[in-house]
């Protein structure tokens, strides 16, 4: 079993990775290209649906922050990978499976920096 | 008391889901539940001392046991206190515990165990009629009743002047000479109900009547002459094949 | 007749006969492994088919443990003695004619014990119905439900219906005192307690009364079970019927977290188990460690958590400008604190560490006043520094250990009361005496031990004679084999503490001298009462406050030190004291400065047991409120004051204290101390006379054993014990429950 996995693996070196959708890069960028128009449009819905205190403008500048965080992946596979999980996001958010901290956590507005130093951590509490 | 106890079984046929607390005659008998709660004639400051010829007695007993095995001596040694006292107060107990060297809570668990430690006050005469089967199959009930009678108390109760005890207790081991009581260590048998009014007022006299049988009997030998084995016994060679 | 026998049963005699043909058969090869063990006099059984090797005298029970099986008891415990009268453990052996009580039975060459026959499953299955006739059923308002034998057993040997038809026997409770409840009803009569009382604790309290179905356990009289071991009863009860008073109705074992942690209340350093729920310690059960307190706990260790939630420091505090302590914050307390200590610098700061201080924190303490250029660092408990003083580390060590008892044939306790100063510690002593012979002999003050012993007087004038040489006991002591000389810590409180240590130290070289002992054999000990002691020595503190006392420093750091050895009278009114600890008791009124710390179930920490034995707590709740961990107050006081602990982390202050003294973080091991001889010789240098005052321990009688630190002083429960043993048991109001 160990060897098979090791021959499949020195193997996959050498001839191409299963794709999970796309076939090549241009493929990936389009399905991602898809995804950003559809979060694009929903985003309005989105903060009239979950009555977010934010504008869509600034809702569509986090959606730009958000894919432009993964702008250096280049490989088909991750960029699927990175769709797939995409689209469960905004399929959640289109049914309202969601409530609004889940989508106010994009925003990361009640996270406050852990403590690093060991006085910050002291008066932090018991074990941070 | 057989009326009672036939009342008794009916009612438990026709109540057999009542809960009844079971409590033996052991219980009822030698001094009742098996702790102890002071009261005025039996707490830890009731007055009791070895005198001085029971404490040689004790002395006696104990120098039957080798060196170390004092706690066996336990039971004689509470017997001394038990005569010298009529009964067991935890006073007693504990100077047993002290003569002995042992916890007092050994002593206790022996004069709990044994019916025959009295724990509660009992009087001079302590009256214990038998009422096992065969005791009751020569009617110890009549006996009972007449006792019950002429003294005025029910059983597990002592008469006002402290002078009888009544208690029911289990087979004595005279069954061939019933119904019977046993008063203090004596053994009177083959009773009548006569016969025991008889007794006790010779016991209100002041006198110890003669322990044993009253129907003439001198022992356990059968009444009037032998049943069985009359005939001269067979000699040598008795029911032996003749060819042998 | 035999004959006539085997034809009545021709069966059941056909059948036994095959055994024993099949057994002949089987012999062959089973007596090849005898011949070749012959020289070992083990006897061979085998227990369901499995052939093992015993030792003549072996229970049956023991046999079948040593394979593995195990098989159901409830009279029969490790530590007490046989009773036999539960009937539970009944076992068939092949070809006997009855089930034998495998607790009481020895086993005999070539037995096949049957562990799960169907006559040993219908004679387990007979007694579990019998022991149930008369135990009510009232598992779900029991307190033993979930950890009760006789639930678990009933579950795995008993019968699924019962034939009893008539009414149970009721059994009216009895009231042994504040620490244990007792439901006569369930008492199925193992007296597993009777024996504990007698044979462990050594007070006769409890016994049984009456007879057949009215017997019953109980002390016959209205009296209390009064020993500082009672709580184990609650364990060795295999049933409910005793159960603990105040963990009463509380909670169930399921629903516990537990976490194994080690005791600090006194020196012994018992193995514990916290168990907690929702960050509130229920309750705390022992934990078997069999070199130092077997399975057994004493009642203040058992007893006391109650304490842990009272009269806590849970916000740090300021003293304010009209002298109240009021509540502030960690940064506000902390600067003013650092602000002080930058203030000051060099003998102007000392500190004092109390009983319950662990390692960590007086290394962190130690480290912080030795960068501000101080090294007055004292512990409450005062240890003569004359002679060897603590230089030598078996001048202040438990140097025998506690399993050594069971060894040594002679033991001198010097100004000492083990039973109440570490209890644990005199029930070994207990069992020796019982199974050893130990002579024992007392120098002090006459107190009940629990066993005899030989009482030489309380006078320091015959501890003088003893090491002279010139009193009587002296032969006694020359005939030893194994002498052990144990001094109590109190003894060497005095102010001729050095000179009762010259003595004794003599008293232990001319026993080891004479007895002729081999050199791995310690003699002389010294039995600590508080929990941190030894670590605070091992890391170079200074026993006793006489030195801050006569500098008079400007800062005074008191770490825990709830004793009461320094008062605010004894430093100039300038002072600033700091008091860093868990409990509001005598040290933190007098403070300008409070800073909670955490309890010994709070946090993870290394203390030392009298013996030298590194063990660690764990964390089984979080510290309340805003406390922290001690070291981690220091570390951040250090910060702030300009001179930080090169340390964040509890393994950083472990790998501090492995510097500083290795055998620290060796957890559960005991580092050796040595140089007697030269602790001996350091000692004659001594030149101190003996005061005439006789040696009296603080620790007379029960009742001044519950309460002696913050925790207890803390706790309801212990208070109710010394109110019970001063004015009754029933002077003690039970909420009516149930």
């Amino acid at each position: 079993m160990a060897t098979t996995a090791a021959t499949r693996a020195a193997g996959g070196a050498a001839k191409a990775v299963k794709p999970i959708f796309s076939r090549d890069v241009d493929e990936a960028k389009r399905r991602a290209r898809e995804l950003y128009r559809a979060w694009y449009r929903e985003v309005p819905n989105t903060v009239c649906i979950y009555q977010l205190d934010i504008t869509t403008q600034q809702g569509r500048e986090k959606l730009r922050e958000m894919f432009n965080k993964n702008k250096h992946v280049t490989d088909p596979r991750v960029v699927d990978m990175l769709v797939i999980k995409g689209k469960m996001e905004l399929q959640e958010t289109i049914n309202v499976w969601k409530q609004k901290t889940h989508i106010m956590r994009y925003f990361h507005e009640s996270e406050t920096p852990r403590p690093t130093d060991f006085l910050s951590k002291f008066y932090t509490g018991h074990d941070p | 008391m057989f009326l009672s106890r036939t009342a008794r079984a009916a009612l438990s046929c026709t109540a057999q889901q009542v809960r009844s607390l079971h409590q033996s005659a052991v219980c009822a008998g030698a001094g009742g539940i098996f702790v102890h709660r002071d009261t005025p004639d039996n707490n830890p400051d009731t007055p009791f001392e070895f005198t001085p010829e029971n404490l040689k007695r004790v002395e006696a007993i104990i120098n039957n046991y080798p060196v170390g095995h004092k706690a066996g001596a336990t039971i004689p040694v509470l017997d001394v206190a038990q005569r010298q006292h009529g009964w067991l107060p935890i006073s007693a107990m504990n100077k047993v515990a002290e003569v002995l060297e042992i916890p007092p809570m050994r002593v206790y668990e022996v004069a709990t165990f044994y019916t025959m430690f009295m724990r509660k006050p009992v009087g001079k005469y302590h009256i214990q009629i038998c009422t096992t089967t065969p005791c009751m199959l020569c009617d110890s009930d009549s006996i009972l009743e007449a006792i019950q009678k002429k003294l005025g108390i029910k059983v597990g109760e002592s008469t006002p002047d402290k002078l009888f005890t009544l208690s029911e207790v289990e087979c004595l081991g005279a069954c061939v000479n019933a119904p019977m009581v046993q008063i203090n260590d004596n053994y009177y048998e083959d009773l009548l109900p006569a016969d025991i009014e008889q007794i006790i007022d010779e016991l209100k006299a002041g006198k110890v009547p003669p322990p044993g049988p009253r129907n003439g009997r001198f022992s356990c030998e059968p009444k009037g002459e032998l049943t069985s084995l009359t005939e001269p016994p067979p000699g040598p060679g008795f029911g032996v094949r003749p060819d042998l | 007749a035999a004959y006539s026998v085997m034809l009545r049963l021709p069966a059941v005699s056909r059948a036994l006969v095959g055994v024993s043909q099949s057994k002949s058969c089987l012999a062959p090869s089973s007596s090849v492994r005898l011949s070749i063990r012959a020289s070992s006099n083990l006897v061979e059984v085998f227990v369901d088919g499995k052939p093992v090797m015993v030792e003549p005298g072996t229970t049956v029970l023991q046999a079948c443990e040593k394979v593995g099986a195990q098989i159901p008891r409830f009279c029969y415990h490790d530590r007490l003695s046989v009773a036999g009268n539960c009937r539970m453990c009944l076992v068939e052996i092949e070809r006997a004619p009855k089930p034998v009580a495998a607790c009481a039975m020895p086993v005999m060459k070539g037995w096949n014990i049957l562990t799960n026959s169907e006559k040993t499953r219908k004679a387990r299955e007979g007694v579990m119905e019998f022991l149930l006739s008369n135990h009510p059923l009232d598992c779900p308002i029991c307190d033993q439900g979930g950890e009760c034998d006789l639930q678990d057993q009933s579950l795995m040997f008993g019968a699924d219906r019962s034939r009893f038809t008539e009414g149970k026997r009721a059994v009216e409770d009895k009231n042994i005192g504040p620490l244990i409840k007792t439901i006569m009803t369930r008492c199925i009569q193992c007296t597993r307690c009777v024996r504990f009382a007698s044979e462990i604790a050594g007070v006769e309290d409890l016994g049984t009364t009456g007879r057949g179905n009215d017997m019953q356990i109980g002390t016959y009289v209205e009296k209390m079970f009064m020993s500082e071991l009672s709580g184990n009863v609650i364990d060795i009860c295999p049933v409910g019927a005793l159960t603990s008073k105040p963990y009463a109705f509380t909670s169930r074992p399921w629903e516990t977290r537990k976490t194994e942690s080690v005791d600090v209340l006194d020196a012994m350093g018992s193995n514990i188990v916290v168990s907690t729920r929702g960050g509130e310690v229920m309750r705390i059960l022992p934990r078997l460690n069999e070199d130092v307190n077997e399975e057994w706990i004493s009642d203040k260790t058992r007893f006391a958590y109650d304490g842990l939630k009272r009269q806590r420091l849970t916000q740090p505090m300021v003293k304010s400008a009209s002298g109240d302590l009021v509540t502030t914050s960690w940064e506000d307390a902390l600067t003013r604190v650092a602000g002080v200590l930058q203030g000051a610098h060099g003998s102007d700061v000392a500190a004092i560490a109390g009983g319950l201080a662990d390692a960590e924190a007086l290394m962190a303490l130690k480290d912080l006043l030795n960068k501000l250029n101080s090294d007055t660092l004292c512990t409450e408990e005062v240890f003569p520094m004359t002679g060897a003083g603590t230089d030598l580390r078996s001048n202040y060590l438990l140097n025998s250990r506690i399993t050594g008892i069971e060894e040594c044939d002679l033991l001198l306790l010097i100004g000492t009361n083990p039973r109440y100063e570490a209890p644990l510690f005199n029930a070994r002593i207990r069992k020796s005496w019982l199974h050893n012979e130990l002579q024992v002999a007392l120098v002090g003050h006459q107190v009940d031990l629990s066993y005899s012993y030989n009482h030489l007087g309380d006078s320091t004038q015959v501890l003088q004679d003893i090491a002279a040489g010139t009193h009587p006991y002296c032969q006694v002591l020359a005939m030893a084999k194994r002498p052990v000389v144990v001094v109590g810590s109190a003894t060497l409180q005095r102010s001729d503490g050095a000179a009762i240590m010259k003595a004794v130290s003599t008293i232990a070289q001319n026993a080891r001298t004479s007895s002729g002992v081999e050199d791995g054999w310690k003699v002389l000990n010294v039995l600590h009462r508080v929990a941190s002691q030894v670590a605070a020595l091992d890391l170079g503190y200074k026993p006793g406050v006489e030195a801050i006392r006569n500098n008079c420093p400007k800062v005074v750091f008191l770490l825990g030190a709830d004793a009461g050895c320094i008062t605010r009278q004894d430093l100039p009114k300038e002072t600033f004291i700091i008091y860093q600890g868990h409990h509001g008791d005598v040290g933190a009124p007098m403070a300008d400065v409070i800073l909670p710390g955490a309890a010994y179930t709070e946090k993870k920490a290394t203390y030392v047991n009298t013996e030298g034995r590194a063990q660690q707590t764990r964390v089984a709740v979080s510290p309340p409120g805003l406390a922290r961990e001690d070291w981690k107050i220091i570390r951040a006081i250090s910060e702030l004051a300009g001179v930080s602990l090169p340390y964040d982390s509890t393994d950083e202050v472990r790998h501090r204290l492995a510097e500083v003294a290795p055998n620290l973080v060796r957890y559960d091991d005991v580092e050796e101390a040595n140089y007697f001889r030269q602790a001996n010789e350091l000692s004659q240098t001594v030149n101190q006379a003996l005061l005439a005052d006789p040696l009296i321990p603080p620790q007379l009688s029960v009742k001044d054993f519950y309460m002696t630190d913050s925790i207890s002083r803390a706790s309801q429960t212990m208070a109710k014990c010394v109110k019970a043993v001063t004015e009754g048991a029933q002077a003690v109001e039970e909420p009516a429950i149930c």
